[in-house]
């Protein structure tokens, strides 16, 4: 997963904003200390593994970063529907201290919600008035080394507690109530490279984890605490000892990734398998498969980036889906996109578990997964082996152009096709909804050894002053890999998708516009200017028989969206 | 008081003798006394006798420790600093890290540079991702250092060495730098000591 900066007129945007805006984080001084003063304590019910079991027919709470455990992001009621939608109305506003990029994912449990900030700062709100229960601010170690920006994607919960990372790879426990340090674990040093902006996962009494890292040369890995304690129960190395795989020459989707196996295994004879310093991050949640006791989720890029002389072979388990025991975290398969990446174009937007047809036509468990080369793959549940490919969603021109150091222009650019950006399912319509960047880049590849702990690129990918950007909303049949619909936008997509039982799709862009379309058309039905880049995923619930949409709109540092620091929530007149 | 010191430097000497492989990983002078030392280069109050030497005042406590500690191995080479930080400790580092970033940031005031120079460095920034890592106003964060405001003439010698590979203790950097053309390292370096963080205490 990368970043990398939109255009000029982000530029002058951002001329303006040192010019006239509001505080910025950093200078704001944010303190980086504990709860406030106090305050009615935050009415939430416990959350038993019940509710997380069964959170996909749950309509009144949001329980889990992507609605549920196999992550459709499918919101259950129909309430708000293509009928009414053009009566959504905000609820209420709220306003948190951190004005910088906005990912969180707001989880809901009874009445309170959950949302996190940039800096690592989680409020609980009331979510029927957007009033404040507690904030609370983490202390923020003076060692922090991450890309892509001061993220945090939310919350897990379970019992009486919320779980979130931080930015100086901690996992943190908090008292769901009253928002005190229950406790705090370091998951590994920061020095190294180590971060974490992804919002844990819940599930049988384990907070499930896993790594930034793969722009520092990291050895990624994914992991179980104990939800009690924070010890740790179980290790994976997303970078196993050998790492070589089969010198595939092509990806997933069969095109020549034009790889010199000889001068890779030359290199393998000379300095080894790289797998210490490989990469391999986990950016986003794993869904989870409580009858198979599996859970399935995506690997990130090899170290460094875009240079693959000095890293030879298939870089395994980089840029694939992987499939572990939930119990033990040992290996049940995995499944490589793109062997050998030097484009950072990585798997990063979370796997969703449904069924889906197989060759045959057969309807047998999948894995669907949108990856940064705009393709939707849709594997096998039982093996993790491929079953189709998708028509492709964004242009791809000089696809697979290697590197030089010159620069080699290329599409799709370092962001993608589809960032980390979760997708949302109608299984009644049998589409997935995903967003896209078209980002036209230049890949340049420079050799450097391993840096310690620092940026380690191999190079650099460039946006092109002067080519268009854009993005597009699009709904894909997964049973068929066929676009149904696609609605182009003006500036590249990210942020995330929900789906719901009233047919209806929101997701928001870059300039500030939430909106619903039609689930089965794309017909844009509604939309609202929230004044700063809609960058983070929606949730849905309802309270007293009343249902909410709401969004953080709070703009994006990877690719310089305008920053808010506002949450949200729309409800009908 | 007295002997209540006497009784933890016992204890403390208990703890040194029963873990005799803890690191003793601080000199003998204290943080002020080391930035003293400092305070000969980077200035008494925070604006630097030369304008080739940083601002070390309110900088990101994460990249002051990450360069007194690279300055000691040698991944980042300075005759001068090296001498400076050879007896120094990682323990050390971290006070003196943790000080410095706790002073205020001298305001300079750099002027801005001419428009199209200015559309110059923001269309390299656009195209190279600058904010990704160094944030919206190019406060930084963590171990990434601030630049805005910093002294025209260090960025752009910082720059440079990070482009033509001299100072080699950021290869990230140096693939950043070797993608921007040499002609708009000035304008960027004019940019970005032109700028003040806006809002707060800096």
């Amino acid at each position: 997963m990368v970043r990398m900066k939109s255009s000029h007129a982000r530029a002058a945007a951002l001329t303006a904003l040192l010019a006239f805006s509001a505080l910025p984080a950093s200078a704001q001084e944010i303190e980086h200390h504990k709860t406030e003063k106090a305050k009615p304590a935050a009415p939430a019910p416990t959350v038993t593994q019940e509710m997380l079991t069964n959170a996909g027919s749950d309509a009144k709470q949001f329980l889990h970063t992507n609605a549920n455990y196999e992550q459709t992001r499918f919101y259950p009621g129909k309430q708000i529907n293509a009928s009414n939608v053009s009566k959504l109305r905000p609820a209420w506003i709220f306003q948190m201290d951190v004005r910088e990029s906005l990912e969180t994912s707001p989880i809901i449990v009874g009445e309170v919600m959950y949302v996190t900030t940039s800096f690592d700062h989680v409020y609980a709100l009331n979510a029927k008035t957007g009033e404040e229960y507690w904030h609370y601010k983490h202390k923020m170690g003076p060692i922090t080394t991450y890309c892509c920006g001061p993220n945090n994607r939310g919350v897990a919960v379970l019992g009486d507690k919320v779980y979130f990372a931080t930015l100086d790879a901690k996992l943190v426990a908090l008292d769901a109530k009253t928002g005190s340090l229950v406790w705090e674990t370091e998951i590994a040093d920061p020095e190294l490279g180590y971060s974490e902006t992804m919002a844990p996962s819940a599930v049988n009494g384990k907070i499930l984890i896993g790594t930034n890292g793969g722009e520092y040369g990291i050895r990624g890995f994914f992991r179980a605490y104990d939800a009690n304690t924070g010890k740790l129960v179980w290790n994976f190395d997303t970078v196993p000892e050998d790492s070589v795989g089969v010198w595939a020459t092509k990806d997933a989707s069969g095109h020549d990734m034009h790889r010199d196996i000889a001068a890779e295994k030359a290199q393998l004879a000379k300095t080894g398998d790289p797998y210490k310093t490989l990469g391999g991050g986990v950016w986003q949640n794993p869904a989870v498969d409580l009858k198979l006791n599996r859970i399935y989720f995506v690997v990130g890029n090899p170290s460094p980036d875009l240079d693959g002389s000095k890293r030879p072979g298939d870089n395994l388990y980089t840029d694939s889906l992987v499939a572990l025991d939930l119990d033990t975290g040992k290996y049940v398969c995995h499944f490589q996109y793109i062997p050998h990446d030097v484009w950072d174009l990585d798997s990063v937007s979370p796997p969703i578990l449904i069924d889906v047809k197989d060759k045959d036509g057969k309807t047998v468990p999948g894995v669907v997964h949108a990856g940064k080369t705009g393709y939707v793959y849709v594997n096998k549940r039982d093996d993790c082996g491929i079953i189709r490919i998708s028509d492709v969603m964004v242009a791809q021109e000089n696809f697979w152009t290697l590197p030089t150091p010159k620069g080699a222009r290329m599409l799709p650019g370092a962001n993608g096709g589809v960032e980390w950006s979760p997708m949302a399912v109608n299984q009644r319509l049998n589409l997935t909804y995903a967003v896209n960047l078209h980002q036209p880049m230049t890949y340049q590849v420079q050799t450097s050894p391993y840096p310690e702990g620092k940026l380690w690129l191999g190079g650099a990918f460039k946006v092109i002053p002067g080519e268009e950007q854009f993005g597009n909303v699009s709904a894909v049949n997964y049973n068929t890999g066929k676009i149904k619909w696609q609605v182009q936008t003006p500036q590249p997509m990210m942020g995330g998708v929900l789906a719901t039982a009233g047919d209806l799709v929101f997701t928001g862009e870059a300039n500030g516009w939430f909106r619903a379309y039609d689930a089965e058309s794309g017909k844009i039905l509604w939309s609202f200017q929230s004044g700063a880049g809609v960058n983070a995923p929606p949730s849905a619930y309802a309270i007293d028989g009343k249902e909410y949409v709401v969004v953080g709109a709070g703009g994006n540092t990877q690719i310089d969206f305008k920053r808010g620091n506002n949450i949200i929530a729309f409800t009908l007149d | 008081m007295m002997s209540a010191m006497r009784s933890a430097q016992i204890a403390i000497a208990g703890i040194v003798a029963a873990f005799p492989l803890v690191p003793t990983a601080v000199s003998a002078a204290s943080v002020e006394e080391n930035a003293q030392t400092c305070a000969g280069c980077h200035g008494e109050n925070g604006v630097p006798q030369a304008k080739t030497t940083p601002i070390i005042w309110g900088q990101n406590e994460g990249y002051l420790y990450i360069q007194l500690r690279d300055f000691k191995s040698g991944a980042r080479k300075s005759d001068q600093m090296s001498a400076v930080v050879a007896s120094l400790e990682k323990a050390d580092f971290k006070a003196l890290a943790a000080h410095f970033a706790g002073l205020k940031w001298p305001i300079l005031g750099q002027p801005s540079p001419p428009k199209d120079a200015a559309k110059a460095a923001l269309t390299v920034i656009g195209s190279v991702g600058c904010t990704s890592c160094h944030l919206d106003q190019f406060q930084g964060d963590g171990t990434t250092a601030r630049l805005a405001g910093q002294q025209s003439e260090y960025l752009f010698n910082t720059m440079t060495a990070f482009r033509d590979g001299s100072r080699a203790n950021n290869p990230g950097m140096s693939d950043l730098m070797k993608a921007v053309q040499p002609s708009d390292i000035k304008p960027l370096a004019e940019y970005l000591a032109s700028l003040q963080v806006v809002g707060g205490q800096q």
